[in-house]
C-alpha cells in the first residue's frame, strides 16, 4: 500500500531550447516526429526538473523555496498534472486544487458571478455545489456590490480576492499555492492566510511556494529547496530557510 | 461498470459552462449579439443572388431556400471550424492552469455554433411555406440524423485543426483558404446534379460534406432523405473523427512544452 498523497520519483521534465516557433520545414520534420516518435529535440534541451524526487504524505504542508526559474512553478504543475514529466513517475491521490495564477481562468467580459461559475466547475465542482455556496464565496470576496459587473472593471486587487475566494471554497483536499498569499490589502491578506492555515489544520495537503520566508517558516513543516531543477536540501523548515538565506546572502 | 455520479455531473457541467461561455462571448459588447449569427448567411446569401441571378443571369428555383438551406448548415461548419483553429491558443491560460479535458474547449465551440444553426431552422420553415411547400415528419428523423453526422465530422476536423495550430500557427490561415475551397467544391450555391456525371462519385467520396449539405437542401426542400448520401457521409464522418482523434491524441501530450 502507497501511503503518500503526493508520489514523485526521478522526474525530468525538459523542453526544447529553441523559443521561436518552428518554420514550416521544420514543422513538417516535428510534426512527423511528434507522431510517431517519442520527444526528440536532438541536443538543444532545457532540463526544467532533473532527477526530482518528492514524497508527501497526507496533511503534510510542504514548502518551496528557490530563485526565480529553479523549477518550481514545473514542479507544482507536474503535480496538478497540467504538466507531463518526460520521464518518471508521478502519483497523485485525488483531486489537485490550484491556486496558481490568480484569475487565470477569468473572463474579462463576463460578470463576477458568471466567473464564479466558471472557475468553480474549472476547479472540480459541480454547478450545483457553486451555487450553494455562491453567497459564501461572494461573502469572502467582499464585492457585494460589484459582483454582477464585468471583471474588467475591477481593480487587480479586486480580481484576485475574487479568484481566491472561488479557489478556497472549492472544498480543496490537496492544495498547490503558488506565491499568492499577497493577495488584495493588508487586511484581506491576513484573512487569506488565517483561511489557508484553518485548511491546513484541517488536515489537507499543501504544496506551498513561496519567496517570503517567513511565511514558509510559520505554515509549512518541511521545505524544499531546489535549483536548476535539482533539489538541493530538504528537511526542517527553519533549517533549509537558514541555508537558503546564507547562499543568497553569499551572492547577493 | 460502476458509475461516478458526481464525476459525470461535473463533465456535463463543464460542457454546459464552456459551451455557454462561448455564446456569451461571441457577440457581448454588439448590439445585434447572437443576430449576427443569422444576419452574416443572409446577407451572403444576397451577394450570392446578385451575383448568380443577377449579373450571371442563372435560373434557380426558389433561390433564397435554395441556397439558405445549404448555406445555413455550412455556415455552422465553417464558423466551428474557424473557432476551433485557435480555441486551445485563445483558451491558453484555462489549457496552462486548470486540469481538465481540453478536448472539451473544442466540443464547446462546435456546439455553440451548432445552436446558432439551430435558431436559423425558423427562418428555413418560413421559407419553406413561402414558396408554396410545407414541413413534412420526416424532418423529425432527417434533422437529428443530420445534425449528428455534420457535429462528427466537425469534431473530428476540429480536433485535428486545433492541436496542429498550437504546434505551427500559421496553420490558421492555411485553414481559412481550405475552407473557401471546401466551399468551392461542396454544392452549396450550385446543385449536386450540376457536378459533371463523371466527377460525381468523386465529390461524393472524397468530399462528405458534398453529400450531407446536399441532404440537408433535399430535407428542407423537398421532404426527401437519400440514405445513399446518408450513408456516405456517416462514412466519411467516421473517419475524418478517428483520424482527428489520432491527430489530437498524439499531438496533445506535448502540448504543454509548446503552448
Amino acid at each position: 500500500m502507497n501511503h503518500f498523497v503526493i508520489d514523485l520519483e526521478h522526474v525530468w521534465k525538459k523542453y526544447p531550447a529553441k523559443k521561436d516557433r518552428p518554420g514550416i520545414k521544420e514543422f513538417m520534420v516535428n510534426f512527423y516526429k511528434s507522431i510517431y516518435k517519442k520527444s526528440d529535440h536532438g541536443n538543444s534541451l532545457f532540463y526544467a526538473l532533473k532527477d526530482l524526487t518528492l514524497k508527501i504524505k497526507k496533511g503534510e504542508c510542504i514548502g518551496i523555496i528557490g530563485q526565480n526559474g529553479a523549477g518550481k512553478s514545473t514542479l507544482l504543475s507536474v503535480i496538478l498534472g497540467t504538466i507531463l514529466p518526460s520521464k518518471g513517475r508521478v502519483e497523485v491521490m485525488g483531486r489537485v486544487t490550484p491556486l496558481l495564477e490568480l484569475g487565470a481562468g477569468f473572463h474579462q467580459d463576463l460578470t463576477g458571478r458568471e466567473n464564479i461559475i466558471l472557475n468553480g466547475i474549472l476547479l472540480g465542482m459541480t454547478k450545483l455545489d457553486v451555487l450553494h455556496k455562491m453567497d459564501t464565496i461572494i461573502h469572502f470576496s467582499e464585492l457585494e456590490e460589484f459582483i454582477d459587473l464585468p471583471v474588467r472593471t475591477y481593480s487587480s486587487g479586486m480580481y484576485l480576492r475574487l479568484a481566491f475566494s472561488v479557489a478556497i471554497h472549492t472544498d480543496p483536499k490537496i492544495l498547490i499555492i503558488d506565491e499568492v498569499l499577497s493577495v488584495g490589502d493588508e487586511r484581506f491578506q491576513k484573512k487569506s492566510k488565517e483561511t489557508i492555515l484553518k485548511l491546513i489544520k484541517g488536515g489537507i495537503t499543501t504544496v506551498f511556494v513561496s519567496h517570503n520566508l517567513k511565511d514558509i517558516e510559520e505554515i509549512c513543516n518541511r521545505v524544499l529547496w531546489i535549483n536548476h531543477g535539482v533539489v538541493v536540501a530538504e528537511g526542517e523548515p527553519e533549517m533549509v530557510t537558514e541555508r537558503y538565506r546564507k547562499e543568497m546572502n553569499k551572492n547577493g | 461498470m460502476k458509475i461516478d455520479r458526481p464525476q459525470l455531473q461535473r463533465k456535463i457541467d463543464l460542457l454546459w459552462i464552456l459551451t455557454r461561455k462561448e455564446i456569451i462571448l461571441q457577440y457581448k459588447r454588439t448590439s445585434l449579439g447572437i443576430l449576427w449569427s443569422l444576419l452574416n448567411p443572409l446577407l451572403l446569401a444576397f451577394v450570392f443572388y446578385i451575383a448568380f441571378n443577377i449579373i450571371l443571369g442563372v435560373q434557380i428555383l426558389n433561390f433564397p431556400l435554395f441556397i439558405l438551406s445549404a448555406l445555413f448548415p455550412w455556415t455552422w461548419f465553417a464558423t466551428s471550424v474557424s473557432a476551433s483553429t485557435v480555441s486551445l491558443i485563445s483558451n491558453k491560460s484555462l489549457v496552462k492552469k486548470f486540469l481538465f479535458p481540453k478536448h472539451y474547449l473544442l466540443i464547446a465551440s462546435v456546439l455553440s455554433q451548432g445552436i446558432h444553426f439551430v435558431f436559423s431552422l425558423p427562418i428555413i420553415i418560413v421559407l419553406v411555406y413561402i414558396y408554396g411547400k410545407h414541413v413534412d415528419i420526416i424532418w423529425l428523423i432527417g434533422i437529428p440524423v443530420l445534425l449528428i453526422i455534420q457535429f462528427i465530422i466537425t469534431i473530428g476536423l476540429s480536433l485535428a485543426v486545433s492541436v496542429i495550430n498550437v504546434y505551427f500557427m500559421d496553420f490558421q490561415f492555411i485553414v481559412a483558404f481550405l475552407l473557401q475551397v471546401l466551399f468551392w467544391i461542396t454544392p452549396i450555391v450550385y446543385k449536386f446534379d450540376n457536378i459533371p456525371e463523371i466527377y460525381r462519385t468523386l465529390f461524393l467520396y472524397v468530399n462528405p460534406l458534398a453529400p450531407l449539405m446536399s441532404s440537408w437542401r433535399e430535407l428542407f426542400m423537398s421532404n426527401t432523405i437519400y440514405w445513399n448520401w446518408v450513408g456516405i457521409a456517416l462514412l466519411g464522418s467516421v473517419v475524418i473523427l478517428f483520424l482527428g482523434l489520432l491527430v489530437f491524441r498524439r499531438l496533445s501530450k506535448r502540448i504543454d512544452e509548446v503552448i
